[in-house]
């Protein structure tokens, strides 16, 4: 008899090497999440950072597809992952088909360093498992109004990196930055937030460098 | 009282498996047209409970449960498990909820589940939900007749779960159906699994609606 308990066949890390980190980013639908996504993979990969996404669209698989034809990633570096109508519990109750991905990537692309987790588009109370991942980044934007950092919702309170995107938007929507930035400020007792413009680069540097100090140990 | 709770734990919806994200082919079904109200979806988890978990999982299932540690056995029914599985939404869902299912175990330290899934990465095993069910729930010490009444109770409460998701009816009716199958799914799992069964489905309806589900541009649900 072949047994189980006797066979050599071990499971490991599928390189033997070092798992790959692994992100979160979070945030309301249309905060641009992807868009920051899109906009961090070419910073990170000239930084020699070797990566691959997980996204978790709710309805469509239009996030993947996205990725996968942006020009910016190999597409098999990109698994899509359904929510079941549930987005908070697909990162956080139950991450295990979002575990299962980032396995299945880190055993087809050996050397892997980074793994990013894109939430599916929710609320302010939605958060990531630290099952999951090891750091995650929660997006707003300025035009879905200057009083989100007010309304603490868990996700801009607990997320490790508060990402305030569209900042070019705030002089068109009414929004003084300055004063949405002190409020984030004065909610998130001054952890970490970053001001991006992701569709013109604007903040995307500072956004990899957290990655980089946060997850990949780089000073 | 330790294997009550044992399998409370392990049949509990809080315990991670990914399972949440697949409706088996209800999603299909809705996409039709018609309410599934509270009569039609007790008719649905009946005939799939009657018709596909009976003849097919839980063969499959008590099976693989048998063969314990002898991975020959396990390799035999994974293998029925595949080829048998004609539909292939089904199919490729059972792989993918095993895969969650096994993802959690490796993490809690569940005894083998760290070799099972070596022996799956290895192309060993194809690794289908009822191979990787009856082989970790043997291990954690829950008995066959335990893991068929887990299993039947899952599947019953995984499509009532699905509808109302899907807002086809509210969580006090979807109780009502629950409460009204539970009795055939008990009847089910309290079946022996003889040695000759092999396994066989006969859900068309279902089978359509999931084959017609996975050609759909928007949906919630991986199957």
């Amino acid at each position: 008899m072949n047994s189980m308990h006797d066979t050599a066949i071990e499971a490991t890390t599928p390189t033997g090497s070092r798992p790959a980190a692994r992100i979160g980013i979070g945030g309301p639908v249309g905060s641009g999440k992807t868009a920051l996504i899109e906009a961090l993979i070419p910073v990170l990969s000239a930084r020699g950072i070797d990566l691959a996404v997980v996204t978790n669209d709710l309805v469509t698989k239009e996030d993947a597809e996205r990725l996968r034809r942006s020009g910016l990633i190999d597409p098999a570096r990109v698994s899509a992952v359904e929510a079941g109508a549930c987005p908070h519990t697909v990162i956080r109750e139950d991450p295990t088909l979002n575990m299962a991905a980032g396995d299945e990537l880190e055993a087809s692309f050996p050397g892997l360093e980074l793994l990013i987790f894109e939430s599916g588009g929710d609320n302010l109370a939605s958060t990531f498992s630290l099952d999951l991942v090891d750091w995650w980044i929660f997006v707003i934007d300025v035009a879905g109004g200057d009083d989100i950092p007010r309304k603490k919702g868990p996700g801009v309170l607990r997320c490790d990196l508060l990402v305030i995107n569209k900042t070019d938007l705030a002089p068109y929507v009414g929004v003084d930055l300055d004063a949405m930035l002190a409020e984030a400020n004065s909610a998130r007792g001054g952890r970490p937030i970053i001001a991006t413009n992701a569709r013109k680069g604007a903040g995307i540097a500072e956004v990899a460098d957290a990655i980089q100090h946060a997850v990949l140990f780089t000073p | 009282m330790l294997s009550l709770l044992t399998v409370l734990q392990h049949a509990d919806t809080a315990f991670p498996s990914g399972a949440f994200a697949f409706s088996n082919g209800l999603e299909g079904v809705s996409t039709l047209g018609r309410k599934i109200d509270r009569d039609a979806l007790q008719d649905l988890v009946g005939s799939v409970l009657l018709h596909r978990w009976t003849p097919f999982d839980r063969v499959a299932l008590a099976r693989s449960h048998r063969a314990g540690t002898d991975l020959d056995a396990l390799i035999a029914v994974d293998r029925e498990v595949e080829i048998a599985n004609v539909v292939e939404p089904l199919r490729t869902g059972s792989r993918r909820n095993a895969g969650a299912l096994l993802a959690a175990h490796v993490r809690i330290g569940t005894p083998g589940a760290e070799r099972l899934l070596g022996t799956i990465r290895s192309g060993g095993l194809v690794g289908h939900l009822t191979t990787v069910q009856g082989y970790l729930w043997r291990e954690t010490g829950i008995a066959e007749g335990e893991a068929l009444g887990i299993s039947a109770y899952q599947t019953a409460g995984g499509l009532v779960a699905a509808a109302v998701r899907l807002g086809q009816l509210g969580a006090i009716d979807a109780q009502k159906v629950l409460a009204a199958v539970i009795p055939l799914a008990a009847e089910a799992a309290a079946r022996s699994v003889e040695d000759w069964e092999r396994l066989s489905s006969a859900t068309p309806f279902m089978d359509i609606a999931v084959m017609r589900h996975a050609r759909a541009d928007l949906k919630l649900f991986a199957n």
